[in-house]
């Protein structure tokens, strides 16, 4: 028999229970498949015990550059020029470069055309922090408005000094695909993705590094389709802007 | 955080870091300031300290960039061994407080360290957390939050062998960047 797949073999990892006789015959008798099942196995309990990763604030990066004595212009931490062509990154790279690759400009476009013409932008109630413990004051609260032909609604509080944001949507009842949460960059050049949001709860999101101070304040909700494309859609439903 | 679109890859940042490009030390901070300041506020338990150690970790990266090879390694490894290192110097400086203020004889819990097995599930975490969606939510929900692939593929709406599918190849691709980050900067 050749050695089991590695997806077998990862399966196994997660579930800890044996596949089929014959795939188990194989390992008993296998040292490859053995230490590829254990290294799994070892990955598997260790994300178990991964920890939640934190944010510094953002005044960090600020004390770095003060204390370097660096230019501010070519430091911003949240600005980062288009990649260019060349790949050498590995996986991550690419997956960063079809990222950038498609679907950019249209979505540029799209950003552009809304900016343009003042659709969609929520109107954003500075300090509004009704329903909001009063532990946790959000900074801003921006609504989140239907685009064009579509339909739903809903609010993101910006919360935890502008480094989380609270989200809850109505009325986005896709029947197939997710929804995803995205910050998009005022440029229509770069945007992020936050997540995957559950139209059924509020969801809280962490906002990596000082992003939204860099431009990246279009907050954007998309249906995403099950094709394992990890680009935008560009199918979006709803947007706001955060408040500069 | 997943992918900024167009931010260059990490083999990128570190070239750019070795050449003394500010812009890369920035990129260099996006890419790896959330593993630094989780690494240090897990072992010292301490907000203010930890972001002290995230600061004095990119200044002296940055100062002592000359003895960064990219060809040799890669910078977030370069990074966490530097995090490392001003870790320990933090405890050790909490020690010898602890030592001044103690009774002479009086015994000392051993104080934490920032073992391989902590650094080895941080580092995991940071590559978790760059997983393209939905496999990262997918992953989260069945680790963090001990979901079973029903529970994800009924709050997600996604089939349940969609589910299955995404885990297996997300704990795959998990290996894999793992493998990257701890071989060579290529």
């Amino acid at each position: 028999m050749t050695h089991l797949d590695e997806e077998v073999l990862a399966q196994w990892a997660l579930d800890d229970v044996e596949p089929e006789p014959d795939a188990a015959d194989h390992v008993a008798t296998c040292p490859q498949c053995q230490a590829a099942l254990a290294e799994l196995r070892d990955l598997s309990a260790d994300l178990r015990e991964a920890p939640a990763l934190s944010t510094p604030p953002a005044d960090v990066w600020t004390r770095i550059t003060t204390e370097l004595d660096l230019t501010p212009t070519t430091t911003d931490p949240g600005s980062s020029s288009p990649r260019s062509g060349s790949t050498g990154g590995g996986e991550a790279g690419v997956g960063r470069g079809r990222r950038y690759g498609r679907g950019m400009l249209t979505l540029a476009a799209s950003v552009a055309a809304i900016l343009g013409i003042g659709v969609g932008l929520g109107a954003a109630a500075l300090f509004g922090g009704d329903g909001q413990s009063p532990t946790n004051p959000p900074v801003a609260v921006v609504q989140l408005e239907p685009l064009p032909g579509k339909t739903g609604s809903g609010t993101a509080d910006l919360i935890q000094a502008g480094n989380e944001l609270q989200v809850s949507v109505t009325g986005l009842t896709a029947q197939s695909g997710y929804y995803e949460l995205w910050l998009i960059n005022s440029d229509g050049q770069r945007m992020v993705s936050l997540g995957v949001l559950d139209p059924a709860r509020p969801g809280t999101f962490v906002i990596p590094a000082d992003l939204t101070s860099q431009g990246y304040r279009i907050v954007d909700v998309s249906l995403e389709p099950n094709d394992g494309n990890p680009v935008h859609s560009r199918d979006s439903i709803v947007r706001g802007t955060i408040p500069g | 955080m997943t992918s900024i679109a167009g931010d260059p890859s990490p083999a990128e940042i570190a070239i750019g870091f070795a050449e003394g490009r500010e812009d890369s030390l920035a990129a260099a901070y996006r890419r790896w300031s959330r593993l630094v300041y989780t690494l240090a506020i897990r072992v010292l338990g301490d907000q203010h300290d930890a972001e002290d150690v995230t600061q004095q970790v990119f200044v002296s990266a940055w100062r002592s960039r000359e003895k960064f090879d990219p060809a040799s390694g890669a910078l977030g490894s370069w990074l966490t061994g530097i995090a490392r290192h001003r870790i320990a110097d933090r405890l050790e400086a909490r020690s010898r407080d602890r030592r001044n203020a103690a009774a002479v004889g009086e015994q000392l819990a051993p104080p934490p360290v920032a073992d391989d097995q902590l650094v080895d599930r941080v580092m995991l975490a940071d590559e978790l957390d760059r997983i393209d969606e939905p496999r990262r939510t997918i992953l989260r929900l069945a680790f963090y939050e001990d979901q079973t692939y029903p529970q994800i593929a009924e709050r997600l709406n996604l089939p349940l062998g969609t589910v299955k599918s995404h885990a297996r190849r997300g704990l795959l691709s998990l290996r894999d960047r793992l493998k990257e980050v701890n071989s060579d900067a290529s």
